[in-house]
């Protein structure tokens, strides 16, 4: 069992309570799952991407990741068009386990609505959010 | 950790495709103290085995388990299991941990007036599965017995450190490896000494990826109280028994000679993705059975399953579909054990 302390939260980061990360710059957003999502979810063993160029709404399901014992969804944290996808994870699901906030990134968004950007949440209200769902 | 049966049990310790890959390379160490224990005494025993027990208990010796099937009259199955022959009044059985109360209950209905008595030693005692290629070289240092004179499905009491344990040399992986149970007290010093000899502890995850590779049924699963061990392809458990009566023996023979409608298969997805128990599987737009099990093999590196499926797909070739989630995938029948190293 891993303690929240262990636990990785970039400062710089925005958050869903859905466990996505996302690294805003300029008008581009990379997504991910954050570390307590990809603990939840054991080992990764593949991940379906969006097609590049499809549009969606914040909301959405994107991305199915599957592990060896559950699967979890990525979703649109802003709506937007789908600009880059992470192709290494074919070959290498595994980033998303050991660098999820760096090569284990899932999506880049071309963003549609920076306004979308408010309801995002603070590190400080995921952390909360994480506290929470501990048993 | 999750709950199993009523148990607290860790789905994982670390990783499980790390665990999975320790129990294949190395050593790993599983607590299976969940699991039931029986011990069944009196002059009957082996009698009273005959007719509760699908498999022929003329191949049985002492110092040898069997693996069996406990079945209905109609030949579904109420639980699989191992019994080990330690006197010719004696045998300790090992039962799964969500029927220990059913099989209980049912051995004692079926005695009638045969001199047996059936003690309940599962919470009494703890279990541990010891398995991988190394497996031997950890253990041998730690017990007072020759390990290389235990053959396959043999076993022995001996001491442990100076701890008394029962030890057989079988297992649920598919690798060489041993089981081993003794009283509850020595429960944390044995599992100490495991970890210092050299295993990895491996949760539950590991143990249902690892069973799949080597293609063990899993209860409720390959087989339950709705499925046959004919239909779960272990048609071999089903022994004539000459002369003698068991329960199920008529469905089951006669399934044996003529067939069943299903049957289990091996699974291979051609597509990307995990496939899941329960998942259907279709062929030309129509249903024709479901996985029974499925999951990543760490070993194979591709998704495997078991599936039960009506006996006119089940050539090895066969393309068969299988719906996940909302997609249907393309996958094929394949031979099975997917792995094994015993």
């Amino acid at each position: 069992m891993v303690n929240i302390i262990e636990q990785e939260f970039p400062n710089e980061l925005k958050y869903l309570q859905t466990h996505e990360w996302v690294r805003i710059q300029d008008n581009i957003a990379t997504v991910g799952i954050t570390d307590f999502a990809q603990h939840q979810l054991g080992d990764i063993v593949y991940v379906e991407l969006p097609e590049i160029g499809s549009a969606f709404d914040k909301g959405s399901i994107v991305a199915e990741i599957e592990s060896v014992k559950a699967v979890g969804e990525l979703v649109m944290p802003l709506s937007g068009k789908i600009l880059e996808v992470n192709t290494d994870l074919a070959d290498n699901p595994e980033s998303v386990n050991s660098s999820p906030y760096g090569i284990g990134w899932i999506v880049k968004i071309e963003l549609s609505n920076k306004n979308e950007i408010n309801d995002l949440l603070s590190v400080e209200a995921y952390k909360e959010i994480v506290e929470a769902e501990k048993e | 950790m999750v709950d199993f049966a009523g148990f607290s049990m860790p789905v994982q310790y670390d990783s499980i495709i790390k665990e999975h890959e320790a129990v294949r390379t190395n050593a790993g160490i599983f607590d299976v103290s969940h699991m039931g224990e029986f011990l069944l005494e009196g002059k009957d025993v082996i009698e009273f085995l005959q007719y509760v027990m699908i498999n022929d208990l003329n191949l049985l010796e002492l110092s040898k388990g069997q693996y069996s099937c406990m079945c209905y009259e109609n030949g579904t199955v109420i639980d699989d299991l191992v019994y080990y022959e330690e006197a010719l009044d004696r045998f300790r059985m090992i039962v799964n941990a969500g029927n220990i109360e059913k099989d209980f209950q049912w051995l004692n209905k079926q005695i009638g007036g045969k001199d047996v008595k059936i003690s309940n030693l599962s919470s009494k005692r703890c279990r541990v599965a010891f398995q991988g290629p190394k497996s031997d070289e950890y253990l041998q240092p730690l017990v007072d017995i020759d390990l290389s004179t235990i053959n396959r499905f043999y076993f022995a009491h001996c001491k442990l450190n100076g701890m008394p344990i029962f030890i057989a040399r079988t297992g649920y992986t598919g690798e060489r490896g041993f089981e081993i149970s003794f009283d509850n007290e020595y429960a944390e010093k044995i599992w100490g000494e495991l970890i210092k000899a050299g295993a990895s502890p491996a949760g539950l995850g590991a143990r249902d990826s690892l069973r799949l590779e080597a293609t063990y049924s899993l209860y409720g699963h390959e087989i339950s109280d709705s499925i046959t061990p004919v239909e779960a392809g272990l048609f071999w458990l089903v022994k004539p028994k000459e002369g003698l009566d068991y329960i199920g023996k008529n469905v089951l023979i006669k399934q044996k000679t003529e067939g069943t409608d299903r049957i289990i298969v091996g699974l291979n997805l051609m597509d990307r993705g995990v496939i899941r128990d329960g998942f259907k599987i279709v062929k030309n737009g129509n249903e024709i059975g479901y996985v029974t099990s499925g999951g990543y093999s760490p070993t194979l590196k591709k998704t495997i399953g078991l599936g039960l499926i009506k006996k006119q797909y089940k050539e090895e070739g066969t393309e068969i579909e299988i719906e996940v989630r909302n997609k249907l995938l393309k996958g094929v029948v394949v031979s099975i054990p997917f792995y094994r190293n015993v």
